[in-house]
């Protein structure tokens, strides 16, 4: 019960300085904004960017093995065996010559060459889908060697890109998280000096109130939970922000940029609520805490 | 009624060889020892800067001793930790010649906050302020603000705040420096009257009309030192005669 009072006189009195110190509420509560803006920008780029590397690494996860002209069926098949036996190797199909062709010819693009050639000059695959990119060098490494592969072409896949993908990914991952450490350290600070200044202002009260025998947290607890207010609102109105522009960035990429596999996805809009929400919480909570510290110690 | 202190029972207030040296180098109280009983009346007199707040932050543990032993309803202020001090200052009434008030509230406001700040409930807290109010004097006036009433009257309500938790040691730092005469007397005889009911009352002042009519104990301090200590003294004897000159 006492417990209640406590939080009910927190809140109320939050509520009641967040609206007399309305000025300097309302700019930090558009400057966090402005920061989880940034925040869940990075947030959403790496989400799109992971979507597109997620496609790409479906993709290549097969690995196309050309099989030479003229290579016994039994040399395949061993060859099929011992691709199998491995357990990084999830799957392994054989396409002969003349399935090649018609896939080939299937497609409409081709339909003028293949009218053009003459007999089959497609070769035969082999293709193996892999547990992991990681492992498809090795995968191609042991292909190159097998005899019955085509030695113009022996494998197909785009390991490099991937791989220079992957790195980009990591860098943009750690630019991220750097950005997003500095956006956390500039969110608390303002959340400091508003409630500092907040403080000032009550410093009468916070006065009386330590005279009067209240504990710490009942002087603290107004001022953190008017820091959680500021965090939650500038969260809130970011989420706002992001949401708005979200859908049609994406749609206006799919249109402008055709060949990248991005697409909106509703799940991750939860995500990034909950994050955004918890995050401005989080640092209202922090900012105001280490900012009010002084001033209420006993 | 008076009641006579009891010199002999475990005194209220044991100041033991107490310095107090601020960390500018300024040497505040040196080697204080004082004792005072349950009951007592203390005035505590001395120029400026002579000590008598440092004396007053150190009761209510604002500040600790920087040597020496200070101890308050039988507790070591010393030692004490931060997250017991709320409930030590509970045991304290406390009144200062700003009065302290909170200009937003309500004289009943002002009162029912000390009690909110333990969590009481808002019917009980406004039992109790109103009884506080009533003894000082300030029945009727509850819904006024700080600033609307007088300086006698906002002293009232700052000794009805103090008096709200029932404390057994009032102190007050200067409470009649900011009143008249008439004022000051009326304020005096609230204190009177709370001594009367047995709490230990120490006070800290420069009204040496007061200190001279009332007769009651008074600890003289000049540049941090305890140089008199008389059961019924007067404003005047307390001080040697160079240091009368700075009054």
């Amino acid at each position: 019960m006492k417990l209640c009072r406590h939080l009910l006189f927190a809140l109320i009195s939050a509520w009641q300085n967040f609206w007399r110190n309305l000025g300097v509420s309302v700019g930090a509560v558009v400057s966090i904004a402005l920061i989880l803006v940034l925040a869940g920008t990075s947030l959403l780029l790496g989400h799109a960017l992971g979507q597109v590397l997620d496609t790409y690494r479906q993709r290549v996860s097969v690995l196309t093995i050309s099989v030479a002209d003229g290579t016994p069926l039994s040399s395949v098949y061993d060859f099929q065996g011992q691709l199998e036996a491995r357990p990084d190797v999830v799957e392994v199909h054989f396409l002969t010559k003349e399935e090649e062709l018609s896939r080939f010819a299937a497609d409409p693009r081709n339909r003028q060459l293949i009218e053009q050639v003459e007999g089959n000059p497609i070769p035969a695959k082999i293709e193996v889908s892999v547990g992991h990119l990681d492992d498809v060098r090795q995968i191609d490494a042991l292909a190159r060697q097998w005899r019955g592969a085509d030695r113009t072409d022996p494998t197909d896949y785009q390991g490099d890109f991937i791989a220079n993908m992957l790195r980009l990914s990591t860098w943009i991952t750690i630019g991220g998280l750097g950005m997003l450490a500095i956006l956390t350290v500039a969110s608390i600070v303002i959340v400091m000096n508003t409630i500092r200044t907040a403080a000032y202002h009550r410093r009468r009260e916070i006065e009386v109130m330590k005279l009067v025998g209240a504990s710490e947290w009942f002087v603290r607890g107004p001022f953190v939970v008017e820091g959680v207010m500021t965090g939650v609102i500038a969260a809130s109105l970011a989420l706002g922000l992001l949401l708005a522009a979200y859908r049609p960035l994406v749609d206006r990429l799919q249109t402008e940029l055709f060949f990248l596999p991005l697409s909106y996805d509703p799940r991750f809009v939860d995500v990034l609520a909950k994050d955004l929400l918890i995050g401005g919480a989080a640092l209202g909570a922090l900012g105001s805490y280490v900012g009010v510290r002084r001033f209420v110690r006993l | 009624m008076v009641i006579t202190p009891d010199f002999d029972s475990r005194p209220v207030i044991s100041f033991q060889h107490v310095w107090k040296t601020y960390s500018n180098g300024t040497d505040a109280l040196n080697d204080i020892c004082l004792t005072v009983p349950e009951g007592d009346f203390v005035f505590l007199v001395g120029p400026s800067g002579a000590g008598k707040s440092s004396l007053v932050r150190l009761l209510i543990r604002e500040e600790k001793p920087t040597r020496g032993r200070l101890f308050v309803h039988g507790r070591e202020l010393t030692h004490l930790r931060r997250r017991h001090l709320p409930r030590f200052r509970r045991t304290i009434g406390l009144v200062f010649q700003d009065f302290k008030l909170l200009p937003r509230m309500t004289v009943h406001e002002n009162v029912a906050f000390a009690l909110r700040t333990l969590g009481e409930s808002r019917r009980s807290t406004g039992r109790q302020a109103s009884a506080a109010l009533n003894t000082v004097g300030l029945a009727g006036m509850e819904r006024q603000y700080p600033d609307e009433l007088s300086g006698g009257e906002q002293q009232r309500v700052a000794i009805a705040r103090a008096l709200v938790h029932r404390p057994r040691l009032f102190i007050a730092d200067e409470p009649t420096g900011n009143l008249d005469p008439a004022t000051a007397w009326e304020i005096m005889e609230i204190f009177l009257r709370i001594n009367a009911a047995g709490v230990t009352v120490v006070m800290a002042t420069h009204n040496r009309e007061i200190v001279d009519l009332m007769r009651r104990r008074v600890v003289a301090i000049e540049r941090g030192q305890i140089i008199r200590d008389d059961r019924s003294g007067k404003y005047h004897e307390a001080l040697p005669a160079p240091a009368l000159r700075a009054y």
